[in-house]
């Protein structure tokens, strides 16, 4: 049956075409997804995989080489996530790559990306190697570092302003101050206080100075996300101008510590001030410094509000400001 | 009250004639799997179905992708998303509107042959001439058909899929300036095994349906010509309604299973 | 056959099927009430009736496609009603039948129409006796030509001479005609008839013929029965019926 035959023939050719674009469908989704070819198994242990799915991509230097293949949760501070690299790629990834979860576009999913290690290394991943990596935890650890580090010296910068702007009105009334006693011992405890605001600012600046190195330390978490040197620089900068004030607050304050100790140990102090001339002008320059002190730490808090690592804390924190200010009214 | 009795009657009608189909499918799976198995009349059903509706479905694929890609366009447009064009047709017509079109498309070219022609059949007594001549026709012309469909259908809606892709990216190559390459490219990073496969499974009920529905009417079908015009005209329009119903229970249960 | 040839000469008037009280009703409508009828060998037994009378219901329930509500029916000594699908299929191979309106395969040629009731009787056949079959039964009935051609390409007549060559080509004991003539011009229809008288000294079939065409009646039957208020109302030769005094058979002869 001739027929029949070519009837045969044209229902395969029909059968196969179909089945062929269904197979190549499924090879090139799979493909996609590397479930086929030779590939690697890598893990890396994250704090928060910040919605990772499964069949995520990874990507090395902006090039899709792998695919998320499990994300199980050790305990509750590591999440092992295992993902699968094309074998053909792993010779040119190193071993101390590290691994980071970041969005794919604004809207995209989630992706992996493997960014070579700062340092020069020879040596290539291999299947089963587990990778460093960067948490978006880590860097929220790091801001709550510097958020307390930020309080203490906005407190800092605001016990100064009060006692900057006291120290200018008993100007005016510096008679007043000199006649009466009770308002000595008002001097010595402010005094006291400075003494302990200054301090906090030591420890402040200690702080940032310990953060400042832990930038430096080699290998070290924030010392990838800093390698970028410029901003570092920058925050380098910015511990060293406070430190410079800080400083500066601390000489004055043993100053005027001084001079009030001057000033309780003699019965008169109307006397001394009008028999030392010399101690009036250490006042007054005394003042001037508390005030440009006061002032560059002022602009330091300023530089430090406009770096851009740290302008998005700074926001945040004047908006809890402002909601907590609006709350109040 | 003639209102209520006549919902009443509709109902009961309705329910008979679900019962008579659940019962038509069952003995079509019971006679499935019984010898003998009608090879040759299947592989003609199979001809009869797949080759002769692939030109429909080729033009009707083709033209669901030029016109839904015309139509998208300008609204990707406006929020400056031409480049998601790929994916996004991709994935809506593999997933949903290449499978329910082409598969409404096949009711009616198929459901309705196969509802004229076992109506016809019936109606000049070939299916008694059939059972007089030790054939068993269930076997002959319900089996063969159902099975053909449920077989074809997937392959017919796989086939209009990719025409119904090759002319979207045909718009995206000419109206904008996307290569064939990145066109495939992107549509294949866009879909998943979660949009192909629960599309395919969906066709193989579709169909099931249309070769069921089908048959059900034309075996069923009363005497007289009219019976016969009546068989092809309601295996359509209930096919066509049972194909978005089991859509609708693809959809749920696939929603359940892929998240 | 060559044994059932002899069986025949010997044994004069032998039963081929043979019905006794049939019952058959549709829900409401009894159809068929208390039904007895013989055919014998080598009859051609002519069932004449009104339309609706019962006739297909009756040769239906006699063929299988009908159970019968009460009743006996025996073929060639076999009482359907007791038979498996099986043993069915082996005794309807004995039996041909000329559907009403032909009932050809519209989907099939002429050639696959004919082989369709061979299919079944692969084991007996190889592919040069099913072509020799073929060949045979459509030149009995003249129509050699229209081996390839589709049914809707043939005239009336022809489709129910080819019709008559496939209810012929298992060579069968009886044969069934229901209406072979309507539907056809009146030459046409005495060509039919001639054929069926052919065939019937050809193969020496006995014939039950449901009609109600007075002119084929007279020209093929040896015996009419008259179909007539659900039951066996009359039974004679064709002289005998048509000269009846009972003006509810004369009507049938009008």
């Amino acid at each position: 049956m001739k027929n029949s035959n070519s009837q045969n023939l044209r229902l395969g050719i029909f059968i196969i075409a179909g089945i062929l674009i269904f197979v190549a469908a499924v090879y090139f989704i799979g493909n996609r997804q590397h479930l086929f070819g030779n590939n690697a198994r890598i893990s890396s242990v994250f704090k928060s995989v910040n919605g990772l799915q499964v069949g995520n991509n990874v990507r090395y230097a902006g090039v899709n080489v792998g695919t998320v293949r499990d994300i199980t949760i050790v305990n509750d501070t590591s999440i092992l996530v295992d993902f699968i690299i094309e074998e053909k790629t792993m010779p040119l990834i190193k071993r101390n790559s590290v691994a980071t979860i970041s969005s794919d576009g604004l809207v995209g999913s989630m992706i992996i990306n493997l960014t070579p290690g700062e340092e020069f290394s020879s040596e290539t991943i291999r299947g089963g190697d587990t990778l460093q990596s960067i948490s978006k935890v880590a860097t929220a650890d790091m801001l709550t570092t510097l958020n307390t580090t930020n309080e203490n010296a906005a407190l800092l910068t605001a016990d100064l302003l009060k006692i900057t702007a006291a120290i200018n009105e008993g100007k005016g009334t510096l008679g007043v101050l000199i006649r009466d006693e009770q308002m000595a011992q008002d001097i010595s405890s402010s005094m006291a206080e400075l003494k302990k605001t200054t301090q906090g600012a030591a420890i402040t600046v200690n702080k940032l100075n310990r953060l400042i190195s832990q930038f430096d330390m080699e290998n070290s978490v924030a010392g990838v996300l800093f390698k970028d040197t410029l901003p570092a620089l920058k925050v380098k900068e910015v511990i060293v101008s406070l430190e410079k004030s800080a400083g500066e607050i601390e000489q004055m304050t043993s100053n005027l510590n001084k001079f009030s100790e001057e000033i309780i140990n003699n019965e008169g102090v109307l006397d001394y001030v009008l028999h030392d001339s010399t101690l009036v002008e250490q006042i007054n320059a005394t003042l001037e410094n508390a005030e440009a002190a006061s002032k560059k730490l002022d602009e330091n808090m300023q530089a430090l509000q406009h770096n851009i690592l740290f302008r998005g804390y700074f926001k945040r924190q004047a908006r809890i400001k402002a909601r907590e200010e609006a709350k109040r009214d | 009250m003639p209102g209520s009795f006549s919902i009443a009657a509709n109902a009961s009608s309705f329910f008979t004639e679900i019962g008579a189909l659940s019962h038509f499918a069952g003995r079509f799976f019971k006679e499935l799997f019984s010898r003998p198995f009608e090879f040759r009349e299947f592989l003609r059903q199979c001809y009869q179905m797949g080759n002769k509706s692939l030109v429909l479905v080729a033009i009707t694929g083709f033209i669901l992708g030029l016109v839904f890609t015309l139509q998208s366009r300008p609204t990707l447009m406006e929020f400056g998303a031409v480049s998601w064009m790929p994916s996004m047709i991709s994935i809506s017509i593999v997933r949903e509107i290449g499978p329910v079109i082409i598969a409404l498309i096949c009711a009616g070219r198929i459901g309705s042959s196969i509802g004229a022609e076992l109506g016809s059949m019936k109606v000049t007594e070939q299916i008694d001439a059939m059972e007089v001549s030790g054939t068993n026709p269930f076997k002959f012309l319900v089996v063969t058909r159902i099975f053909a469909a449920t077989l074809m259908l997937p392959i017919l809606i796989l086939i209009g899929d990719f025409v119904a892709l090759v002319g979207s990216a045909l718009v995206e190559n000419v109206k904008g300036d996307v290569s064939f390459l990145l066109y495939f490219n992107q549509v294949f990073e866009a879909l998943e095994f979660s949009d192909l496969l629960p599309a395919t499974v969906k066709s193989f009920f579709f169909g099931f349906a249309i070769g069921l529905v089908g048959c059900f009417k034309g075996y069923n079908s009363n005497k007289g010509t009219a019976g016969v015009g009546k068989a092809a005209n309601s295996a359509v329009v209930f096919t066509s309604l049972l194909l978005f119903v089991i859509d609708f229970i693809a959809v749920f249960v696939s929603d359940v299973i892929y998240g | 056959m060559d044994d059932l040839s002899n069986n025949r000469a010997t044994s004069g008037r032998t039963e081929v099927i043979s019905i006794k009280g049939l019952y058959k009703s549709f829900g409401e409508n009894v159809v068929l009430d208390d039904f007895n009828m013989n055919i014998y060998e080598d009859e051609n037994l002519v069932l004449m009736g009104k339309s609706g009378s019962g006739k297909s219901v009756l040769i239906k329930c006699v063929i299988g496609l009908m159970q019968p509500d009460k009743g006996k029916i025996e073929v060639l000594g076999k009482d359907i009603t007791k038979l498996g699908q099986q043993e069915m299929d082996e005794l309807r191979a004995e039996i041909g039948f000329l559907f009403q309106g032909s009932a050809l395969y519209d989907s099939m040629t002429v050639r696959e129409n004919l082989e369709f009731p061979l299919r079944r009787h692969r084991n007996k056949m190889n592919g040069n006796r099913t072509k020799d079959l073929v060949m045979e039964a459509l030149e009995n009935v003249g129509l050699a030509h229209t081996l390839d051609l589709m049914p809707a390409e043939l005239s009336g007549g022809m489709q129910r001479r080819v019709a008559l060559a496939r209810a012929l080509i298992l060579k069968p004991k009886i044969i069934f005609y229901d209406e072979p003539t309507t539907g056809l011009d009146p030459i046409t229809a005495k060509e039919i008839i001639l054929l069926m008288l052919d065939v019937q000294k050809k193969y020496n079939t006995s014939s039950l013929i449901i009609t109600h065409d007075v002119d084929c009646a007279r020209v093929i039957a040896n015996r009419i029965i008259l179909l007539y208020e659900k039951t066996n109302y009359a039974e004679g030769t064709f002289t005998e019926l048509s000269t009846s005094p009972d003006p509810k058979v004369k009507a049938f002869f009008k």
